[in-house]
């Protein structure tokens, strides 16, 4: 133990309260939000924004370019690929929202009980965990897909039991890190029991890095989720999942659109995803 | 080597044999929960041309008329052995198709992992040691590699370099060329988290009070670069490197589909369109193997590489 | 010998500052600073948190973050302007001619290499490529600097010695390669005071033996004026005044630097002594003419045996072996000892947190060992303690109100509103602005963030309040507000202190009687007075010979020092 703490520590006091006072967050973070905003309202409203209707179209016009009429273009039915896009984002970010808190609300709960009683409760979980991770996460989702049935919904689960180690771990670790502060301790000092310190105090503190983890995960899903469309393990034909979309579009070459449009969907919105987890790693 | 670590190697050998052993138990009972006679269904399934002497030699083999947890035990029992059963749809030993098509895989996932730690060192060091603005936009390449998904970069790389450039044909999937494009795209996600990782190694440790001291020593920065900051840097990456083990083989299910190679992707492709039971069994449960081992391998290894770790985890007071 | 600073002749200075200014962005940290050393010399800059000191010690190096920082000035070295001159000129200078010694020893070395292999770094610096002559070089500077087993250090990972042995190291490789000047950045702040002593009286002895001029930072103006020929006062960036040491000592001309002086606790042992008396009369209801504890005074804290061992690397560590010492109703008692003297331990054994494996410990009459629950937490409401480091003992999510009220309602003490107003009496009492209870505690300084801990610790009118180093994180001069602050308060509420700390100096300003420990036992004990007129033991008499200005005559310190109060 050191005789007096390091000065360098005590620098930081005012700049707290500037970061908190700042102004407006920068142009890429609320340009993010915009995006996640439009794909939300994309998946509850679909309608709005489209006249066409996904399932069915005029085989006349197929396989036509993006034009004004077509902004993606259509399909080898003739399909406007715009609807198909935007009617398949509920499934596609639904989906990416049940798998995040399948695994938020179930790896925290192991996480906090793990961190939290330590012991052999800890030994327990953690192997758990262990074998959770141990299986490679896209694989045991095929696997959980493959035993449930080919349905999105069930890709949504398999890829949400597959993130639950990855948030057991970081709830896990958050939880010790609070638990051995000074102020917890104070805490009983002051009278308090183990559970107004797990209530009032780890969980506040901890509850952030595993907020920031849940939004990447969000993006991490819907990726996932695309990614076992693209296989056909989510909703079959004419179901217009993003990654489904992507893999009946390769075969037309002469139509790249096909691919491109929903694939710069699925870039644009994880990228946007990403952009708002980073940022609001940085604002902690 | 010290009793201490002695202890600590046999501990963490054990764990890990327990978690391959729990992983088997899990895959086993997430895929036997498939409803109602699949199994018999694939069995009876014409196409696979199986008679009714095959079908019942394979019911009796597996126990699938016997509760679930006789032929979890059978199952296991095998697995200890090296037995690994026999396909549904082929009736070829599993062990077999998986060596058939583990030399493909294993050259994909080898190079992938190269070109991914290449990767990550380059981003790391442009981040570190480039200019203001060019730096912050390396920074964020980590962050685009994870938004894209890994079939949109196989089917443009493709599209590319296949069919505009002719750089290599898709119906030679096996030509270096060929596989050189696949480990690229196995290799781009895979890499994010590896720099992410790196990056943030160097920064904490370029902010570290020895490497100023170190710089008042006269030390240039790619001095101080290779003799301070690589090694404590490179620790923690050794451990993301073990983690991403396991990206890798999710990774290669849809690059060896994309680049039509015959792997243990396609291996697996095939196993879950034709509810395959025994191979998907397999190659999960090999998979968990090869990533416990790794990880173990990374484990034992820290203590050695880096003298501060703690061989016994402290009783908390 | 006092060395003049007026540079009357500029060539004999070694090195010279005129108006270096340094700004971070648009942020300027340092405006026009001028000063100069001369050959051989020393010079201390000494300033609080913010001052500036560390920031310009880096530009003279040109260790400052490029492309963050901007510094502008001159900075001459042997006469010719070294903060011009581009990289390549300049690095050849460092170590060779500029070397630098770091504040914590621990984080200054690769943790994964060894000893030797960073040595060597330096010893290149000679211009030697022989590895066998280098690494004789370097067993022979170790040898120098006193390491007892230099072949031992030189093949040993950093992790494996001590912070006393670190800084030696340190030292040696800065010295190794003879440059004119070094540089040393709070060189001892982060170690033990006998310790700091140890290294302080080395450093002089090889600047003396190989003629380099030091130039050091501190914020501890009684080591800058023991060790430096002359002073250089910062403050917010500015240079407040400078001169020779002893002349800013004994008559500092402006107001932050008399400030600075006064806040010396080794120069004001009585300061506090008017208050404490009118508390003991308090106490007593009549008339002392001294500060030895009465037979007849309750004791509020019984320590009788305490031991405790804790298990570390395999072995156990033996922290508090048989420790005794008590606490009379309204008095401060004080413990005071190093790191590894078991001061700590034996606070957390009184508090609960820990359980003794022996000994007796009585709070207000009741034993605290064998009890239930809570029996114990009934205990711990009289009894309340103050953390040293006022950054992490309050939670960053909470606003400072409900901080304050925590006790409140864990102890479940009176109604919502009384909780309310008990809190604003507590802020009030430590003397923070009632809007203080809506912000958060990063929000606040280090100093409010102390005075809210002792809110926290007075709101549920314990009897006893223990004090862990509640200042050593604090500036010298914010330290100086929170002990009039307790001092207030005990005399205004007639609470009995446990007072933890490592400086005696301190200690002596505050307390009524004082257990000196180490390594776990009490080696002394006794009032305050006695200790320090009348030291018996020889680790006590170390102590006392380790703070700054203890070699100063006593003519000087008696003329440095306030006129002694006289004792009512």
């Amino acid at each position: 133990m050191t005789a007096t703490l390091g000065y360098p520590q005590l620098r930081n006091v005012g700049t707290a309260s500037k970061r908190l006072t700042a102004g407006l967050p920068p142009i890429t973070v609320i340009l993010s939000f915009a995006v996640v905003l439009l794909v939300i309202l994309w998946s509850l409203v679909p309608w709005l924004f489209t006249s066409y209707s996904p399932v069915t179209g005029d085989t006349a016009s197929k396989l036509a370019a993006p034009s004004a009429q077509h902004w993606f273009g259509t399909d080898y039915l003739g399909r406007d690929q715009f609807a198909r896009v935007v009617y398949g984002t509920a499934s596609s970010v639904t989906s990416a929202l049940v798998a995040v808190l399948i695994g938020l609300v179930i790896g925290s709960l192991i996480g906090l009980a793990s961190g939290f009683r330590g012991g052999w409760l800890d030994s327990v979980l953690g192997r758990f965990v262990d074998v959770l991770l141990a299986i490679p996460g896209f694989l045991l989702a095929v696997v959980i897909v493959s035993s449930l049935g080919f349905q999105t919904i069930n890709a949504a689960i398999a890829t949400g039991v597959s993130a639950v180690a990855v948030f057991a771990r970081l709830m896990r670790a958050e939880v010790m890190r609070v638990r051995s502060a000074t102020y917890v301790e104070a805490s009983y000092l002051e009278g308090g029991n183990r559970l107004h310190a797990l209530l009032g105090h780890i969980l506040p503190n901890a509850y952030r890095s595993v907020l920031v983890l849940a939004v990447l995960q969000f993006g991490t899903s819907i990726l996932i989720i695309a990614s076992l469309a693209f296989l056909g393990y989510g909703d079959p034909p004419p179901a217009s999942d993003w990654g489904l979309l992507v893999a009946s579009g390769k075969t037309y070459v002469t139509a790249p659109w096909l691919v491109y449009a929903p694939a710069l969907v699925i870039v644009g919105t994880v990228l946007s995803v990403n952009r708002i987890s980073r940022w609001l790693r940085k604002a902690k | 080597m010290t009793s201490d670590y002695k202890r600590f190697a046999l501990t963490r050998a054990g764990q890990a044999v327990v978690v391959v052993l729990l992983a088997y138990v899990l895959t086993f009972l997430v895929i036997s929960v498939l409803p109602g006679d699949a199994i018999t269904n694939t069995l009876r399934d014409p196409q696979h041309g199986l008679s009714e002497e095959d079908i019942q030699r394979i019911v009796a083999f597996y126990g699938l008329d016997q509760p679930v947890i006789v032929q979890l035990l059978l199952s296991l029992g095998r697995f200890l052995t090296g037995e690994l059963g026999f396909s549904l749809q082929s009736n070829l030993p599993v062990s077999r198709i998986v060596g058939d098509a583990l030399p493909s895989t294993l050259t994909l996932a080898t190079s992938a992992l190269v070109i991914a730690v290449v990767f990550a060192v380059v981003i790391a060091y442009g981040a570190q040691y480039l200019p203001g603005k060019w730096a912050a936009i390396v920074r964020s390449i980590p962050s685009f590699f994870l938004s894209v998904p890994n079939f949109v970069i196989g089917l443009v790389l493709i599209e590319f370099f296949a069919f505009r450039l002719h750089s290599f044909t898709t119906t030679d999937p096996n030509s270096p060329v060929a596989t050189l494009f696949a480990a690229i795209t196995l290799a781009i996600p895979v890499s994010a988290p590896l720099a992410e990782v790196l990056i943030a190694s160097l920064d904490h440790e370029s902010r570290q009070e020895y490497a100023l001291v170190a710089r008042s020593r006269g030390l240039t920065e790619a001095t101080l670069f290779a003799k301070h900051l690589v090694k404590p840097s490179a620790l923690p990456s050794v451990a993301m490197v073990a983690l991403i083990v396991g990206e890798l083989l999710g990774g290669s299910v849809i690059t060896e589909t994309i680049f039509g190679r015959d792997g243990i992707g396609t291996v697996v492709q095939k196993a879950v369109t034709g509810e395959d039971q025994p191979v998907l069994q397999a190659v999960v449960s090999l998979s968990a193997v090869v990533f416990v081992a790794v990880n173990l391998v990374a484990d034992l290894a820290s203590p050695l590489l880096d003298p501060r770790v703690k061989l016994r985890e402290k009783v908390a007071a | 010998m006092i060395l003049k600073t007026k540079d009357t002749n500029v060539s004999a200075d070694l090195l010279t500052v005129r108006g270096l200014s340094i700004a971070y962005g648009s942020t300027a940290v340092v405006h026009d600073v001028s000063f100069s050393l001369a050959k051989g010399g020393s010079l201390a800059l000494i300033g609080e948190s913010g001052s500036g000191k560390s920031t310009i010690a880096k530009a003279i190096l040109r260790l400052l973050p490029h492309g963050e920082a901007t510094a502008t000035g001159r900075v001459e070295l042997n006469g010719s302007d070294v903060l011009a001159l581009p990289e390549k000129q300049f690095r050849p200078l460092r170590g060779r001619e500029l070397g630098f010694i770091p504040q914590d020893p621990a984080s200054a070395l690769n943790p994964v290499r060894t000893i030797g292999a960073q040595a060597h770094e330096a010893a290149a610096l000679l211009g030697e490529t022989d590895p066998a002559v280098r690494r004789a070089k370097i067993l022979e500077v170790l040898d120098q600097v006193g390491l007892p087993d230099p072949a031992r250090v030189y093949d040993s990972y950093p992790h494996q010695l001590s912070g006393g042995m670190l800084q030696r190291v340190l030292i040696a490789l800065t010295v190794l390669p003879q440059p004119s000047l070094i540089v040393a950045d709070e060189p001892t702040s982060a170690l033990d005071v006998t310790v700091q002593k140890l290294i302080l009286d080395m450093l002089s002895d090889l600047r003396r033996e190989l003629d380099i001029s030091l130039l050091l930072i501190t914020h501890d103006l009684a080591i800058a004026a023991e060790r430096a020929d002359s002073l250089v006062v910062l403050k917010d960036g500015a240079v407040q005044e400078s001169g020779a040491s002893r002349d800013v000592f004994a008559s500092p001309r402006t107001e932050y630097a008399r400030s600075l002086q006064a806040d010396v606790p080794a120069l004001h042992p009585d300061r506090y002594r008017r208050k404490r008396t009118l508390l003991t009369q308090a106490n007593d209801g009549g008339f002392r003419t001294d500060t030895a504890p009465s037979p007849t005074a309750q004791l509020q804290i019984d320590v009788r045996g305490v031991t405790k061992s804790f298990p570390a690397g395999g072995k156990d560590v033996l922290a508090c072996d048989g420790v005794t010492f008590s606490v009379e109703r309204g008095r401060t008692h004080a413990l005071v000892g190093e790191s590894g003297s078991g001061k700590t331990t034996a606070v957390r054994l009184l508090l609960g947190l820990e359980q003794p494996d022996g000994g007796d410990i009585t709070v207000a009459g009741q034993s605290t060992s064998g009890r239930s629950r809570a029996d114990v937490r009934e205990i711990r409401r009289h009894l309340q303690l103050v953390y040293q480091n006022p950054f992490t003992s309050l939670d960053p999510t909470w606003r400072v109100g409900r901080i304050v009220r925590e006790p409140l309602d864990q102890f479940g003490v009176g109604t919502k509103a009384e909780r309310t107003h008990r809190v604003s009496e507590a802020l009030e009492a430590v003397g923070l602005p009632s809007d203080v209870a809506s912000r958060r505690p990063a929000h606040l300084s280090g100093g409010q963030r102390q005075r809210v801990a002792i809110a926290r610790a007075l709101v549920v009118r314990p009897d006893v309040v223990v004090l862990d180093e509640p200042t050593s994180a604090l500036d010298v001069s914010v330290q100086a507000g929170i002990l009039e602050l307790l001092t207030t308060l005990q005399h205004e509420l007639g609470l009995t202190y446990l007072f933890v700390s490592h400086d005696l100096a301190l200690v002596r300003q505050v307390a009524d009687t004082v257990s000196v420990l180490r390594r776990g036992q009490v080696v002394e004990d006794g009032p305050v007075e006695e200790i320090f007129h009348r030291p018996r033991h020889p680790y006590t008499r170390a102590l006392l010979g380790a703070i700054p200005l203890a070699a100063v005559s006593t003519e000087e310190q008696t003329a440095l020092k306030q006129p002694a109060k006289a004792t009512a």
